[in-house]
């Protein structure tokens, strides 16, 4: 099983690592100590101290909050969301394109869909304005609560490493 | 290979295999005894690596390139130059013509193209897919109006001042070749040519020089983008490699020799350095192989031949059947689909340099698909591998000597090999690192024996009816291993498999083939003048092939009187999917009865590669392509005929013993010096007989006999 350097799991973060790595790394069993390297590298990047458990998105993580321990959701900018058990979308801003209008800003007529079939919901953090997501959903549908990671087992069963501390919501 | 005799040699033929690592030369004298020279590659100025290797092999008969060169008749290259280039994208600034509209088709490339070249896990494993930049950006690439349609007619007559513009702004952007690849050209070329024509008229007034090729003009055959791909090669990458071979050949003139060399090309023929067509020389050198397997077939009466190499990255198989190679018509080479003829042959990506690991979450023992190539394994410290190779797995077992691989020009340490397989592969599978190294062998040995049995097997034929020719650095190493057990006739290890590649190289025809597309249907019940008018339009297609072949030695200086031609035809029954490439029992054909004459020859030939009962004429017949071959008299190797002297090997080829395991036993492995064994000697396993560029082992329950053209014969008890 291959190794990779710091530099080379940073260069996969930032999307400039070379094709032959990449590919090497795609298709080779997975480095064990991956999962280490590559949360430490987001770790020294972020503006603050608490601890990352897991990345939810490009900018967006689970952290343990160092004084309470709660495990939250957490935008790049430093704005909690909620509790990790929640689902962080009805925390966020929406904007709901669901008229003809709003959806061709999008794509041009004709290309869009149609908005009594379809809509799109952008999320967007409150303090810092970056868009984490967007779904489209039928007009009717719920928010969607889409990453319900078993965080416990994937610390215990999959990495073999101690699982952070957790302090109930 | 006698170093002790006289120094008076007249060396005739070389062969030249430049390949990424080594450059390997192997000379041929009057008497058909030979020698192979290896030297490190030297990509930046590749003459340097080739006069180095020939001084290397012409040591051996204490001659240097001063004596040796001046006598020689021919010389045959063939390298991997022009494929790095391509993969590289280190070519010539090239603009392309298309149709208007039709401008993004080469960026887009075919789907199968982002995955070429990939192993079977990530084929189906999209994430890894890529598409390579195209060879011609978007901004280099002009489209002219016109449009043929696919029964070759005019359907939007071409607007001349589009082409005017087009070639206008190719020229302004600086272009340093610029090539033509219209819709169905193939069928109707009349207005790409008339394209060249005007860009070849721009070009002119420029004052610049450019190259223009137009796709009709070499490669007039179905599927844009394959024939797009080739065309644009022959302007991109081809141009350049002109320029480094002539190089080479200057290089050896200026040491004496006195002819051109000839560049193996996929269609295993030779062709000049001056060909129109050089695209075609991309890949050769594993093709020598299969040309050198023929050649020796033919001459020694080796009908069926299974071709099986071994090197350090992969195991290539090719049949020889009935005298015959096969022929694919769409190759793929550097993740490009072309339209090249090329020798079949079927890879796998495991060799003597595959990496060996476990798999963290079964424990199984995996081989590749990745390999250390010319950095060998852990076992060379100077390599700077951590990954046990499947060569470790050799030195651990005995099966290669440490200090004396690549004839002692690389250093092998047994120890760090024994470490690294301990730690790596024998600690987390509770085994001895001997038991581990050799689970690691067997598992290659087997995986090797079912891909080769596969293939026979898939093509139906049955082993017992071929022969396995096994060459390339570890193919004797191996050749036990992959034959054990399934029954073919006889298995033939040359002794000069390392330089193999490189003789069946200096072994080709000097040949040109052009290929043309064609589209004859007729029912099994065609009156005689439907038959009569395909025939007609078969031959106007040779008769334009035959003017391209012409040329192409014109070139060369040779006239067309010196031109042996042999047409040939692709044929199929109607409605089914693959043809079959045919030569013409007649060299023209123009009434009814000489189509049956072509239909007659095709049945034979399928129930020769198939079987006559699988013949389906009910719907009858298609012509799918034309194809003419030219080719003229060149020397070749002669193939060494020697005088068998005894069963026992001399006292001097003995050269002590060797600890040898092999399942779970150690046990004293006889060693051999391959040069120093004579025609007619038996040697018994346990034994390894090693040579300077390769190793042969012949394991206990095995035994070798060389006859006396200086091939081994292994036979199982």
């Amino acid at each position: 099983m291959p190794t990779y350097t710091r530099t080379k799991v940073a260069e996969l973060i930032d999307g400039t690592i070379d094709r032959e790595t990449l590919h090497e790394m795609l298709s080779a069993p997975k480095d064990l100590e991956r999962f280490v390297t590559y949360i430490d590298i987001l770790q020294e990047r972020m503006s603050w101290k608490d601890k990352i458990v897991l990345p939810y998105g490009p900018k967006l993580y689970c952290v343990q909050v160092a004084a309470t321990k709660q495990w939250t959701i957490r935008c790049e900018c430093g704005h909690d969301f909620c509790d990790q058990s929640e689902n962080w979308k009805l925390h966020a801003l929406i904007n709901v394109r669901d008229t003809q209008e709003k959806l061709e800003e999008v794509y041009p007529r004709l290309m869009a869909p149609t908005s009594t079939w379809q809509v799109y919901r952008e999320y967007f953090c409150p303090e810092c304005g970056t868009l984490h997501e967007v779904e489209a959903p039928t007009p009717w549908y719920p928010v969607i609560h889409d990453f319900e990671p078993d965080i416990e087992t994937f610390y215990r069963d999959w990495l073999s490493l101690p699982v952070p501390e957790r302090a109930a919501a | 290979m006698d170093t002790h005799t006289r120094n008076v040699r007249n060396v005739q033929v070389l062969g030249i295999d430049a390949g990424g690592t080594m450059t390997d030369t192997f000379f041929v004298d009057a008497d058909g005894d030979f020698v192979v020279g290896k030297a490190q590659s030297t990509p930046q100025n590749e003459s340097i690596g080739l006069l180095e290797s020939s001084e290397e092999g012409l040591a051996n008969w204490n001659l240097s390139l001063d004596e040796a060169l001046p006598s020689l008749l021919t010389g045959v290259y063939s390298g991997t130059a022009m494929l790095n280039r391509v993969v590289q994208r280190k070519g010539l600034k090239c603009g392309l013509i298309v149709n208007a509209g039709m401008e993004d088709f080469h960026r887009m490339g075919r789907a199968v193209q982002s995955h070429l070249g990939y192993s079977y896990p990530d084929r189906i494993h999209l994430n890894t897919h890529r598409y390579d930049p195209p060879l011609v950006p978007k901004h280099l690439t002009r489209g002219v109006v016109e449009r043929t349609d696919m029964q070759g007619m005019s359907v939007i007559p071409l607007r001349e001042d589009t082409a005017r513009a087009a070639a206008a702004d190719l020229i302004k952007a600086g272009v340093e070749s610029i090539v033509i690849s219209l819709l169905h050209s193939y069928k109707d070329p009349t207005n790409e040519r008339r394209v060249r024509d005007i860009v070849l008229e721009a070009v002119k007034e420029s004052g610049k020089a450019i190259v223009v090729f137009a796709s009709a003009d070499y490669y007039p055959v179905r599927k844009e983008t394959h024939r797009t791909n080739t065309t644009i090669l022959e302007g991109y990458a081809a141009e350049p490699s002109r320029q480094t071979l002539m190089t080479i050949s200057d290089a050896f003139k200026g040491r004496g020799t006195k002819f051109d060399f000839r560049v193996m090309a996929t269609h295993g023929g030779t062709i000049s350095w001056k060909a129109k067509e050089l695209a075609r020389t991309i890949v050769s050198g594993p093709i020598g192989g299969v040309i050198g397997a023929k050649y020796l077939g033919a001459t020694l009466g080796y009908k069926n031949i299974a071709c099986s190499d071994i090197g350090g990255t992969s195991f290539d198989v090719a049949l020889i059947t009935q005298g015959e190679l096969t022929i694919k018509n769409d190759p793929d080479m550097a993740r490009l689909v072309l339209s090249l003829p090329l020798v079949a042959m079927d890879s796998v990506g495991a060799g003597a340099g595959s990496f060996v690991r476990l798999d963290p979450y079964t424990n199984a023992i995996k081989l590749g698909p990745d390999s250390a190539g010319y950095r060998v394994g852990v076992c060379w410290e100077g390599g700077g591998i951590e990954t046990v190779t499947v060569s470790d797995c050799h030195v651990v077992l005995g099966y290669l000597n440490p200090d004396n691989f690549l004839g002692g020009q690389i250093k092998l340490d047994r120890q760090r090999a024994i470490d690294a397989i301990k730690t790596q592969i024998a600690d987390p599978l509770h085994l001895s690192v001997e038991d581990a190294a050799a689970g690691v062998i067997e598992l290659l040995d087997s995986d090797l024996r079912n891909y080769l049995r596969s293939m026979i097997s898939g093509k139906g034929y049955g082993p017992e009816n071929f022969v396995c020719f096994s060459y390339g650095g570890a193919g004797p190493v191996h050749a036990y291993g992959y034959t054990e057990g399934l029954g073919f006739e006889d298995v033939i290890v040359p002794a000069w498999a390392a330089g193999f590649s490189a003789f069946g190289c200096a072994a080709a025809d000097f040949e040109y083939r052009y290929d043309k597309s064609l589209d004859i249907n007729l029912a099994p019940d065609a009156p005689a003048e439907q038959r009569a008018e395909a025939a007609k339009v078969l031959q106007n297609a040779w008769a334009e092939l035959t003017k391209n072949v012409l040329e192409e030695f014109r070139l060369n200086g040779y006239d067309a009187d010196k031109v042996k031609l042999q047409p040939g035809y692709r044929m199929q029954y109607r409605g089914q999917l693959n043809d079959l490439e045919v030569e013409s029992p007649l060299a023209v054909v123009n009434e009814a009865a000489d189509w049956d004459r072509l239909v007659d020859a095709f049945n034979d030939t399928y129930a020769r590669v198939y079987a006559a009962s699988a013949r389906s004429p009910e719907l009858g017949y298609s012509v799918t392509g034309a194809i003419m071959r030219g080719a003229v008299p060149i020397p070749k190797p002669k193939i060494p005929k020697e005088a068998e002297v005894g069963r026992i090997p001399p006292s001097d080829a003995s050269i002590g013993t060797r600890k040898f395991y092999r399942k779970s036993g150690w046990m004293d492995a006889a060693l051999y010096k391959m040069e120093r064994l004579l025609p007619g000697n038996v040697v018994t396993g346990p034994a390894i007989i090693e040579s300077d560029a390769t190793t042969f082992v012949v394991p206990d329950g095995f035994e070798t006999f060389l006859d006396g053209h200086r091939l081994f014969h292994l036979r199982q008890f």
